[in-house]
């Protein structure tokens, strides 16, 4: 209960605090809530497709293409790709982060992440029409100019200060992990528990390597130790 | 649904029918991969959500008003970036916002200040910004581009 609480601290304060609202200014938290209902349906609308654009990025595009064209030393030709993709997307900057971690995970560089996210964030097609027709042509040309020319200066300067972007997967030890080389591949594991183990190349391995002990209720707890001390190769490691 | 979102869905579900066609193993996996990295993300994004509610109705456009026509241009571009930060207002909101404001004769440089930070600098994303690529990445990003807005301000001010 309390590792939930912490997990998700932010939507604890955030409950609070239209609890607080609604107690003492009602309209205020009314009208709170209406607000949000534009975003959640954006929201809705966006997901599925960021949800689709991540499976494809991962399945149809080759590493060795990343890296080659959005690389470390894929140079200013990558920066123009990473900008051209930023700006052709839709939704939200939310939307830009798993699949910009999906090109960071196959190679694209720091700098070419950065543009991604600032370009699909402020230059944004149907927003650069927008902004043509309330403040005319001349006003939205120049700030697209500029604003190319500092995202590109942005991206560069992140780039070259060695800022890293923190690979959970790496970082921290895995709650549950298959050891490789001992797994027999019995796939045991996945018939017992399909929503931790999968199969892959005749190996078994943890679908969510960031998940976390604290996440699972006492039940699956045991079930997990249970499948581990049953695994005949004894490959399954559970840490905490 | 607008028409760039309705195409932004064709392109994603045909890429994604590609993907099955082509290697439907591969497919299977990186769509187990992607849900539990949106259903890391989604906790937080509702929360964002209910927080940018609340902070449009603590800062209503009129506040913004406010603060783009105050007399001192300096003080006026510095507070338009910093609310442009903090809310997260649509941009077809935004522009006639700040185009009625030019019209009206204002300097353009608080309304450069605030449509630049409004999309690029994120007080409210930040947490999942952190969580998802790092403290370090997150603020070095946003600190330089609250910097690029305002400079981004300033240079529209001598160009127009």
């Amino acid at each position: 209960m309390k590792a939930l609480l912490k997990k998700n601290k932010l939507s604890v304060i955030i409950v609070l605090i239209y609890a607080v609202l609604m107690m003492v200014q009602r309209d205020m938290a009314f009208s709170a809530l209406g607000n949000s209902t534009y975003y959640l349906i954006e929201m809705a609308q966006i997901l599925p497709v960021i949800f689709m654009l991540t499976v494809a990025i991962d399945v149809l595009i080759p590493k060795e293409w990343i890296v080659k064209r959005l690389g470390k030393k894929s140079g200013i030709g990558g920066a123009a790709l990473a900008l051209a993709f930023g700006s052709l997307s839709a939704g939200p900057i939310y939307a830009a982060f798993p699949i910009a971690k999906t090109l960071h995970k196959k190679g694209a560089s720091i700098g070419n992440v950065v543009v991604i996210l600032s370009a699909w964030a402020v230059i944004k097609v149907p927003m650069l029409a927008n902004e043509a027709k309330f403040l005319g042509p001349d006003f939205m040309a120049v700030r697209w100019i500029l604003t190319v020319l500092f995202i590109f200066g942005i991206g560069l300067i992140m780039e070259k200060s060695r800022v890293k972007i923190e690979d959970d997967d790496t970082q921290v030890k895995q709650a549950v992990s298959v050891k490789q080389d001992y797994c027999i591949g019995c796939s045991a594991c996945e018939k017992g528990m399909p929503e931790v183990f999968a199969m892959k190349e005749g190996k078994a391995y943890v679908i969510q390597p960031d998940m976390k002990m604290e996440s699972l209720d006492e039940h699956e707890k045991k079930r997990l130790m249970n499948m581990a001390s049953k695994c005949p190769p004894k490959a399954i490691e559970v840490n905490g | 649904m607008d028409i760039f979102t309705i195409g932004f869905w064709i392109a994603g579900g045909i890429l994604f029918i590609v993907s099955i066609v082509k290697n439907k193993e591969k497919s299977k996996e990186a769509m187990k991969k992607s849900k539990g990295m949106m259903k890391n993300m989604i906790g937080d994004i509702i929360g964002i959500i209910f927080m940018i509610g609340l902070i449009l109705t603590f800062i209503p456009p009129e506040t913004i008003e406010r603060v783009l026509g105050s007399g001192n241009t300096f003080l006026s571009s510095l507070a338009a970036a910093v609310v442009g930060s903090i809310t997260l207002i649509p941009a077809f909101v935004a522009f006639p916002l700040v185009g009625s404001f030019v019209d009206a004769g204002a300097s353009i440089v608080p309304g450069v200040a605030f449509l630049t930070t409004l999309t690029m600098v994120g007080v409210v994303t930040f947490p999942l910004e952190k969580k998802e690529f790092g403290t370090k990445f997150a603020v070095t990003r946003n600190l330089l581009s609250f910097g690029a807005a305002i400079s981004i301000a300033v240079l529209m001010g001598v160009i127009l």
